[in-house]
Order: C-alpha cells, then sequence, then structure tokens
C-alpha cells in the first residue's frame, strides 16, 4: 500500500543541516496497522509527514498505492490527500468554531458532495466512533477523549485508506488511550483500512501487526 | 462550501463583532461621500440654463426717493436709457436680489388646487431678463409691454416647478393661486430652470413675476449684457456713468462669470476637503483591516494546516479566506444597506432617490473591493503555509 | 514600575513594526485633522488681532423685532446705537462701526474690488489696529465729515503699487475721492467684524445715517472698565432695550443683547437659536463621527495585538501578575503609542498648515499651530490613548490563564 524507498530527509538553514532521516526503506501493506516508535526528535514525525504527502522528501521515493506521487501538483497532492490519506493528531487540530458534525465534514468540502450526503456520512462516522448525540456540540465543551474520536470520525468520514495518526493517544490518560486504540483497531480489523501510528506508549505499539523503531533519523528496526 | 464558511463566522460572531462594524461605519462614510459626489455630478450634467458670459451684475442702494411714481419710473428708465447708449451694452434688466450666483434667496409658498407647496423661489424680474441671461423658453412666451394691464397677474414658471404642479401635461393659461380668478396668476410660459447657485448645486422650482410700477422702489440690481470686448476700461466708464448719474448711491459692479467661479469653489472646498479625510480615513481602515486579517491567519495557521492536510488545495484555502472576508462585508453591508435605504425611503434632504440608489450601489462595490484588496495578501500567505509544520507547531 | 512598563512597551512595539506603524498612522492622521480643524477655529475665533481688549468689550450686531406672525431682524441703525445704546452707564466707552459692503474702483484700467467700513473715532481708540504707517482719523475729522480713509496694506499694494508712503494721497472708490490718513495690517475676511479693505468716517457715508429706523448695517462695541463688569452691562442693555418704544405698530417686541465675541461672532439671526450651541453641536457631531472609525480601527488592531501576545499574558499572571498590573500596563503601551502618534500627528499638522498657508485659500487667514492647539492635540491623544486601550485592556484582563498559556 505504502512503499518508501531510501527516504532522506535534510532540513537546511543557512548555517546549519541536519539530518532527519536517512535510507528508511518501509513497505505497508494493504489492511496493515504499523507503529512507529522512537524518542523526541528522532524523525518519526517527519517520516509521517512524508507519508502522507505534507512534506516531500529531499531524497528517495514514495509510492502510495503503487502510485508515484512525486511528480504531482499542488492541486493533485491535495485531492490524493482528501481521498486516500486520513490524519489523526496528537492535539485534535478540531476547528473550535465550528460544531462537531461541521467538523467531520470538513474533508468532504473538498470534493464533490451535496449537503445531505455530508452530513449522512458524518453522522454514520460518528456513529462509529460512539458520539452520535454529540453532534452539536462545540469542541470544547468536550474532553480530551471524546475530541480525538471527533477527530478520528473526521479522519474517516471520507473512507480512506490508510489512516495516518501522529501520537493520538499523547494527550490523553492511559483509559481514554486504549479506548481510542480499540477503535482505531477496529476500524483496521473490520474495514480493513492501513493505519501507521506514531506512538510513545510500548503497550500500544505490541497491540499492532508492526512495530518500527526510529533512532536518530534511521530505522533500526 | 458557502454555508461551511457563513456557520464559521456566525459562530466566531464575538470576535468578528468589531471588524463588521468598522465595515459598517468605513460604509456609511463611504456611502455619505458616494451621495455627494452623484448628487454634484447629477447637477452638474444638468443644463446651466442661462448663459452668464459678459453679463454683468450692477448693485445699487436704493437713492432716489420720490412719492411720486411716474417720477420714479421716469428717473430709472432715463438710467437705462443712458446705460443702453454705451456702444458696448446690448440689453440691460432690472431684477430683484436674487440675482445667479448669490446666496440671496426668496422663496415662498403657492397654492394650487386648493394644495399649498412651500420653498417655491419667487423671481422678481423684467421684460428683458429672459434675453440678458439667454434663458431656454420651453412653452408659452416671456412677459412683454402688453402684460401690464392683464385681468390675472402673468407668470413664468419654470420646468422644475411646472412639474411639480402639472407633471407632464401642459402648464400654459392655467392659473395658480388662492382666493378668486381675479387673485389668480396665470402662467404664461415655461422656461427652462437655471443653475442659479452654481454649476454642483440643483435647479429649484421657482416663478418669475414680472416688475410692477412701483418695484422700483426696492429694486437693487441690474443685469447688464455687454459685447465680448467690453474690458476694464469699458467697466470703468460704466461705473463712472451709474455712478455720476444716482448721486447718492453705493454702486458696485460683478461679473457673473467671477460669481460663479466663486460659488462653484464654496460648493467645491467642502467636498473636496471631505474627500481627503474620507481618503485617509480609508486608507486607516484599510490597513487595519489588513493587518487583522493578517493576524487572524497567524492565529489559524493550525486550523489551515489541516485543511490542507485533508485535501484543500492552497488555492481553495487562499479563496477561502478571501471569501470569508467577502461574507463579513456582505453581513456589515445587509445592515449598512438597511440604513442607507432609509435616506431615498424617508426622502430625508429631498435628494433624488437615484443619487442615492447609485451611491449605494457604487459604496457596495467600493467596500467589495476594499476588502478584497485588504484580504487577497493574508489570503496568499495563508496558502503558503506549510500544512506539516503548522500542524506540529502545538 | 513605570519605567519598566515603559520599556516593555518599547520592546513589544519595536517588535510589532507592521501594527504599530498602523496604529501610529490612524493615530497621527487623527489628530492632524483635529489640530488643523481646531487651529482653524483658534485662528478664526480665538484671534484677537485688532480687538485686543476683547475680553472686556461686548457687541451689539442684532437686533430682531418680533409682532404677531412677522419678524424681522439684522444689524441695527446708527441711530439706534447712537441714541439708545449711547445711554448706558456701565461702558467706559462705545464704538459704532458699520459692517463691510462691497463696491469698485478702477485705475490704469484695471478693476480693484473694494470693501469699505464706516466707522466713528471711538473704533480706532477700542481698536488697536497696527498701523504700517500714518494713524486714524480723529473725532474732529469724524465731525466734520472729512473725506478721510484708512486702508489696507493689501489695498495699498495693490491700489498703489510698491511705494514707500501712501500717506496724503488719494485713493478712489465708490467715485469719490479720500485722502489716506493710515495704513493698517491685513486682516482675514473670517474676522468679519473687524474686515475692511477701506475704513472710512461714518458721517461721509452716502446712506442717511441720522434716519430714524432701527434696523440698518451698523454695529456697537461696548467697553467696560474691567472684565468684571461685563455682566453688569450686558444686563443694563437687556433692561434698557426692554424699555424702547415699539419702531412700528406691526411689531410689540424688539430682541437685542450686548454679547460677548463669541456669540455675536456665531449669531444665527434668531432670537430662539443660540449660536454657540448651534455651533458646537455641529462641531462635536462632526469630530465625533470622524473619530468614531479611528477608534474602531484602533481598537481592533489593540484586541488584535493583546490577543497576539496572550501566552505572554498567561506567563505574567502565572508567575503573578494581577489581572490590573497588566491592565496598566496595556494602557502605558498604549498612551505612549498615542503620545507618539501624537508627535508624529504634530509633525504632520505642522507640514499641513504649511501647504494650507502657502495655497492661500483665504487671504490673510494664516494658520499656526499654537500652544493652545498643541495643548488641545495632546488632550485628544490622551483621549485616544484611553479609549482605545481601554476596552482592550479589560478584554486582556478577561483573559483566562491556561487558554492564554496553550494559545500560540
Amino acid at each position: 500500500m505504502i512503499r518508501l524507498q531510501n527516504i532522506e530527509k535534510v532540513y537546511r538553514t543557512s548555517t546549519v543541516e541536519t539530518l532527519a532521516l536517512s535510507s528508511i526503506n518501509l513497505d505497508i501493506a494493504k489492511g496493515e496497522f504499523l507503529s512507529i516508535m522512537g524518542p523526541s526528535g528522532c524523525g518519526k514525525s517527519t517520516l509521517l509527514n512524508i507519508m502522507g504527502l505534507l512534506d516531500a522528501p529531499s531524497k528517495g521515493d514514495i509510492k502510495i498505492d503503487n502510485q508515484k506521487t512525486d511528480h504531482l501538483s499542488d492541486k493533485q497532492l491535495a485531492a490524493f490527500r482528501n481521498k486516500k490519506l486520513g490524519f489523526i493528531f496528537q492535539s485534535y487540530h478540531l476547528i473550535n468554531d465550528l460544531q462537531v458534525l461541521d467538523n467531520v465534514e470538513l474533508p468532504l468540502l473538498y470534493r464533490d458532495s451535496t449537503a445531505k450526503e455530508r452530513k449522512m456520512l458524518a453522522t454514520e462516522a460518528l456513529e462509529k466512533v460512539g458520539l452520535a448525540n454529540r453532534v452539536k456540540h462545540f469542541p470544547n465543551q468536550l474532553s480530551g477523549g471524546q475530541k480525538q474520536r471527533v477527530a478520528i470520525a473526521r479522519a474517516i468520514v471520507g473512507r480512506p485508506e490508510i489512516i495516518l495518526a501522529d501520537e493520538p493517544t499523547g494527550n490523553l490518560d492511559s483509559a481514554m488511550g486504549s479506548e481510542i486504540l480499540d477503535i482505531l483497531l477496529q476500524l483496521n480489523q473490520k474495514d480493513g483500512t492501513t493505519i501507521v501510528m506514531v506512538t510513545h506508549d510500548e503497550n500500544m505499539a505490541h497491540k499492532t501487526h508492526r512495530l518500527v523503531r526510529l533512532f536518530d533519523g534511521s530505522q533500526v528496526q | 462550501m458557502f454555508k461551511h464558511l457563513f456557520k464559521l463566522i456566525w459562530n466566531k460572531k464575538k470576535q468578528n463583532f468589531l471588524l463588521m462594524s468598522e465595515i459598517l461605519v468605513s460604509f456609511l462614510v463611504i456611502f455619505a461621500v458616494f451621495t455627494l459626489v452623484v448628487y454634484y455630478y447629477h447637477n452638474y450634467k444638468k443644463p446651466m440654463g442661462l448663459d452668464y458670459q459678459g453679463v454683468w451684475v450692477i448693485n445699487y442702494s436704493n437713492s432716489y426717493q420720490t412719492k411720486n411714481t411716474d417720477s420714479l419710473n421716469l428717473y430709472y428708465s432715463t438710467l437705462v436709457q443712458t446705460i443702453k447708449s454705451l456702444p458696448q451694452v446690448k440689453q440691460v434688466s432690472f431684477t430683484a436680489d436674487n440675482t445667479p450666483f448669490t446666496q440671496n434667496m426668496n422663496t415662498g409658498g403657492i397654492t394650487f388646487n386648493n394644495k399649498k407647496m412651500d420653498g417655491n423661489n419667487w423671481y422678481t424680474v423684467d421684460d428683458n431678463y429672459k434675453n440678458v441671461l439667454n434663458m431656454d423658453l420651453l412653452e408659452g412666451r416671456w412677459f412683454n409691454k402688453g402684460d401690464y394691464a392683464t385681468k390675472s397677474k402673468p407668470i413664468v414658471i419654470n420646468s422644475d416647478l411646472k412639474e411639480k404642479l402639472f407633471g407632464n401635461g401642459s402648464a400654459l393659461g392655467k392659473l395658480i393661486g388662492d382666493g378668486d380668478n381675479k387673485s389668480k396668476m396665470r402662467v404664461i410660459g415655461v422656461v427652462q430652470s437655471i443653475k442659479i447657485k452654481g454649476d454642483y448645486a440643483n435647479t429649484e422650482a421657482g416663478l418669475y413675476q414680472r416688475t410692477d410700477t412701483g418695484s422700483f422702489r426696492w429694486l437693487g440690481k441690474m443685469l447688464v449684457k455687454v459685447t465680448p470686448d467690453a474690458d476694464a476700461t469699458f467697466e470703468g466708464k460704466l461705473y463712472k456713468t451709474v455712478a455720476n448719474y444716482m448721486k447718492n448711491s453705493d454702486v458696485e459692479i460683478e461679473h457673473l462669470a467671477d460669481k460663479r467661479v466663486s460659488i462653484n469653489y464654496f460648493t467645491l472646498v467642502p467636498i473636496i476637503v471631505l474627500l481627503i479625510v474620507a481618503c485617509f480615513l480609508i486608507i486607516n481602515v484599510a490597513l487595519g483591516l489588513f493587518g487583522v486579517l493578517w493576524y487572524n491567519i497567524n492565529k489559524r495557521r493550525g486550523e489551515i494546516g489541516l485543511r490542507r492536510a485533508i485535501g484543500a488545495t492552497g488555492n481553495s484555502v487562499s479563496s477561502q479566506l478571501v471569501f470569508e472576508a467577502m461574507i463579513l462585508a456582505t453581513l456589515s453591508l445587509i445592515i449598512g444597506t438597511f440604513f442607507a435605504i432609509q435616506f431615498p425611503l424617508l426622502n430625508v434632504f429631498s435628494l433624488p432617490a437615484s443619487v442615492y440608489i447609485i451611491a449605494l450601489f457604487l459604496s457596495i462595490i467600493f467596500i467589495y473591493l476594499l476588502v478584497f484588496v485588504c484580504s487577497l495578501h493574508p489570503g496568499k500567505q495563508a496558502a503558503a503555509i506549510y500544512p506539516a509544520v503548522a500542524l506540529h507547531e502545538e | 514600575m513605570l519605567k519598566n512598563y515603559f520599556k516593555i512597551a518599547i520592546a513589544v512595539l519595536r517588535r510589532r513594526k507592521f501594527f504599530t506603524f498602523i496604529s501610529l498612522f490612524g493615530i497621527s492622521f487623527t489628530l492632524t485633522i483635529l489640530l488643523v480643524l481646531t487651529a482653524f477655529i483658534d485662528k478664526v475665533v480665538g484671534d484677537n488681532y485688532p480687538d485686543r481688549k476683547r475680553d472686556r468689550s461686548l457687541y451689539i450686531a442684532r437686533l430682531e423685532e418680533v409682532g404677531k406672525g412677522n419678524m424681522s431682524s439684522g444689524a441695527p441703525s446708527y441711530y439706534f446705537l447712537d441714541h439708545f445704546a449711547r445711554n448706558l452707564k456701565t461702558p467706559a466707552k462705545m464704538a459704532i462701526c458699520s459692517g463691510f459692503n462691497g463696491t469698485n474702483t478702477y485705475i490704469n484700467n484695471k478693476k480693484i474690488a473694494v470693501n469699505y467700513k464706516y466707522t466713528d473715532a471711538v473704533y480706532w481708540d477700542i481698536m488697536e489696529y497696527d498701523f504700517v504707517e500714518g494713524k486714524a482719523f480723529d473725532k474732529k475729522q469724524v465731525e466734520n465729515a472729512e473725506k478721510v480713509a484708512v486702508i489696507s496694506e493689501d489695498m495699498k499694494n495693490e491700489y498703489f503699487g510698491d511705494v514707500p508712503s501712501v500717506i496724503g494721497k488719494y485713493i478712489e472708490a465708490d467715485n469719490v475721492k479720500y485722502r489716506v490718513t493710515g495704513v493698517v495690517k491685513n486682516i482675514p475676511i473670517t474676522s468679519y467684524m473687524t474686515y475692511s479693505d477701506i475704513y472710512l468716517p461714518y458721517t461721509v457715508s452716502k446712506s442717511d445715517y441720522k434716519d430714524k429706523g432701527y434696523r440698518g448695517g451698523y454695529t456697537a462695541i461696548l467697553l467696560a472698565n474691567s472684565k468684571d463688569d461685563l455682566p453688569k452691562m450686558h444686563d443694563e442693555y437687556d433692561q434698557m432695550v426692554q424699555r424702547i418704544p415699539m419702531e412700528s405698530k406691526d411689531f410689540n417686541k424688539i430682541y437685542s443683547h450686548a454679547d460677548k465675541y463669541i456669540a455675536a461672532y456665531v449669531d444665527t439671526g434668531n432670537e430662539n437659536q443660540s449660536g454657540v450651541v448651534l455651533v458646537l453641536t455641529i462641531i462635536s457631531v462632526f469630530v465625533f463621527l470622524f473619530m468614531l472609525l479611528p477608534t474602531l480601527n484602533l481598537v481592533n488592531i489593540n484586541i488584535t495585538r493583546i490577543m497576539e501576545r496572550s501566552s505572554e499574558i498567561g506567563v505574567r499572571k502565572a508567575f503573578g501578575a494581577s489581572s490590573k498590573t497588566l491592565v496598566y500596563q496595556f494602557i502605558v503601551e498604549n498612551i505612549i503609542l498615542t503620545l507618539l502618534g501624537g508627535l508624529a500627528g504634530l509633525f504632520l499638522s505642522i507640514v499641513a498648515i504649511y501647504i494650507i498657508n502657502s495655497a492661500n485659500l483665504i487671504p490673510n487667514l494664516e494658520l499656526s499651530v499654537n500652544f493652545t492647539v498643541l495643548f488641545i492635540g495632546l488632550l485628544v491623544c490622551l483621549f485616544f490613548g484611553l479609549l482605545s486601550g481601554v476596552y482592550p485592556a479589560w478584554r486582556m484582563s478577561k483573559l483566562d490563564v491556561v487558554t492564554a498559556l496553550k494559545a500560540q
């Protein structure tokens, strides 16, 4: 599903060159649930950004769904992300001024869809994460766990094949954290969604199919 | 998408309130300025209705005192003969103080069909007035000597008054005034209204009545039409002629052309000052809008990053922000239009409704343009936000 | 503490150059307009050349006769002033002069428009015109109806050209030759009570100044011994007017007042409408509307600036700053910003006034930034600073520490 070949990422400022990632080779199969671990600053997030096409590698190739992505324009990239990828962040990134339902509908706004469709799909997604009774709330009326569930609903509303989760439980206590993980596991098992999750939590990582460890920008396992 | 943005703005109405009120106040200011400009332009496009070149005004204080009306008339007809004998003089006319391009006014009500209408200008003029000013006669005729002893007093009305009283119908021969037919005035002619207060002022409804035998007791102005070669030397001669004849009078000669320039100046200077002030106000507001929008972009980096991540292109993000600003402007404009539309509805300041409507449209376009320009750059900046960075700032 | 505030304020303003620029632009421009406006008002009504004794003078400039359904209002006649006002006990001196009227004169094939004004001899006593040369006509010359004239500098230059002295020369106006006795410094037309090109003895007036009608074209200036006598003088005249017989059967009431300069200057010509109130209302409405927009703008920008600094505020609060100190800090910042804007505005006003003066929109009206104007400007500045700072500061003090710290 995702194939990374010899990925390298260098951050340059006028004085310093920082090697964020070097020679990463990774093959993620369809339906796989992969977790990435590593200490702070090891390049996990950079790797996830590259997989999510938010960031371009300095060297190397990414193929998603057997499609090369390096030649895509901004517009094509945006459409690609919209259809194939779903994102979950540690700090949720919900829009505080929009109600839960509107937040979940957001990805659908960037593709052809009617208001009715959007509402149906968003409600469905919210049901999946168990928040069907919270549609009219604003994000700041929700707990952290609920917020993250909204974020998951948003990530799956467009039925993407891949979900990229960047420390989705990082801001949550362990009870809420495992709740979130359960939802993700379920998505993986039931819908066959490919999931890549960055995490700090060994226990969680071990519940997934495969674990990749990064250290100083290199793959160690 | 529109609904989505509208929700976004609506839910942020508290934060947007100040911005909206600023746009609202700017709109009202712009509306006021455009109303004035459109009104002046509207007036400027109208025909002048008179020929001011080579027309001089002689002001004199009433000097010749006599109880005898005949000798009074003789005194002034001799004066006219004397002036007319000068080769450069073409025509001479006596008129009351409300000559063109002065601030003097003489208004009063008239009754027609038992309805009293106020605010009409009354001009007391003689038979030569129309020719001296080269006014356009639309219907009927001007005064002549035969009007001396008619049954009902003959009057000439201008096109504004005609429209006010008769609309599209004919005015000739109609009687105006109250009481019995004897005291009514008969319309014998209609002239094109003249812009008596200068190029930028509106014409007003008015009626002309003929001077009568006793009028010389209180008249104080003569209009003299001179040939193009009349220069200062001739003016000096004319002045001496008049001053020597009217020994006890203070005499002053003015040119209608100069008076037109100065009355235009008095109308234009305030609006120029207003335009300069409004211009700076708008620059001020534009900078402020720009600053606030720009700052809002920075505050919403996370949101923008997210939108990019879930499939918005750079362009769609930047057009979203521009669009948001436009919706804000629209909300303010709706409220503003509500206020502005009261002016034509309630007929405030009695300007023509078309002036308000045009000004309204111009102001709406102006505000949209202003907001568009101010949000363009912040929008572009937003498009340049790097989602990978923005999403990991927190 | 204040020094600390000051330091922070300067640092903040320097860091946020764009916002600082917007604020400064708004403040300085608004102030410029207000300063030019006040300079204009100050010049027009506050300039006391040539009536330097204005603070102990009253002016009788209007007479209103009211009857049933008719009213007539205008300047009183010479007869009225001489016959009635002359009998007042309080005034130390009384001068009578006419308003200015226009006429022409022709010299060397050139037309000159001339404004002339009739005065008595006392007028020159009460008024302190600056004589460039010569002197005013005296009482005897007035009594003998001598054809003499005091002219303005502009008139001298226009009529005689650039000659050293014109005393004793003749100037022709309104078809009469007058001998020049003095030349005075120019007065702008806005000081319409004292402005003229030529000043003549009222006794040479072509119209009959002895006419017994109450209305004419004259004004009286009453000079009291001291400022304290003004109310007394005012009341004495009012009481006297009550006793004056009606001019004709058409009228049943006469109104006329001895007013201070400002009140006389802005008189509306209507007993029921106070000119001072009217003018003040117009000016305040204009100023309010005019300041509304920049203030809204400033408040907007200030709020933006505060929100931008919410994390700083959070840190300060977390480390023990009370809401009050933060509000103070913000207001101090604003006042400093406003004062800086005021400085820029002052500079801009000087430029604007220079441009207005050189454009010579109104002849002889030389605007200047004087201390009154500067003082008003500073007051306006502070008012502005507080106005645009208080609401944002209040919003800031409401800011929750936790959210403030969380927000970037």
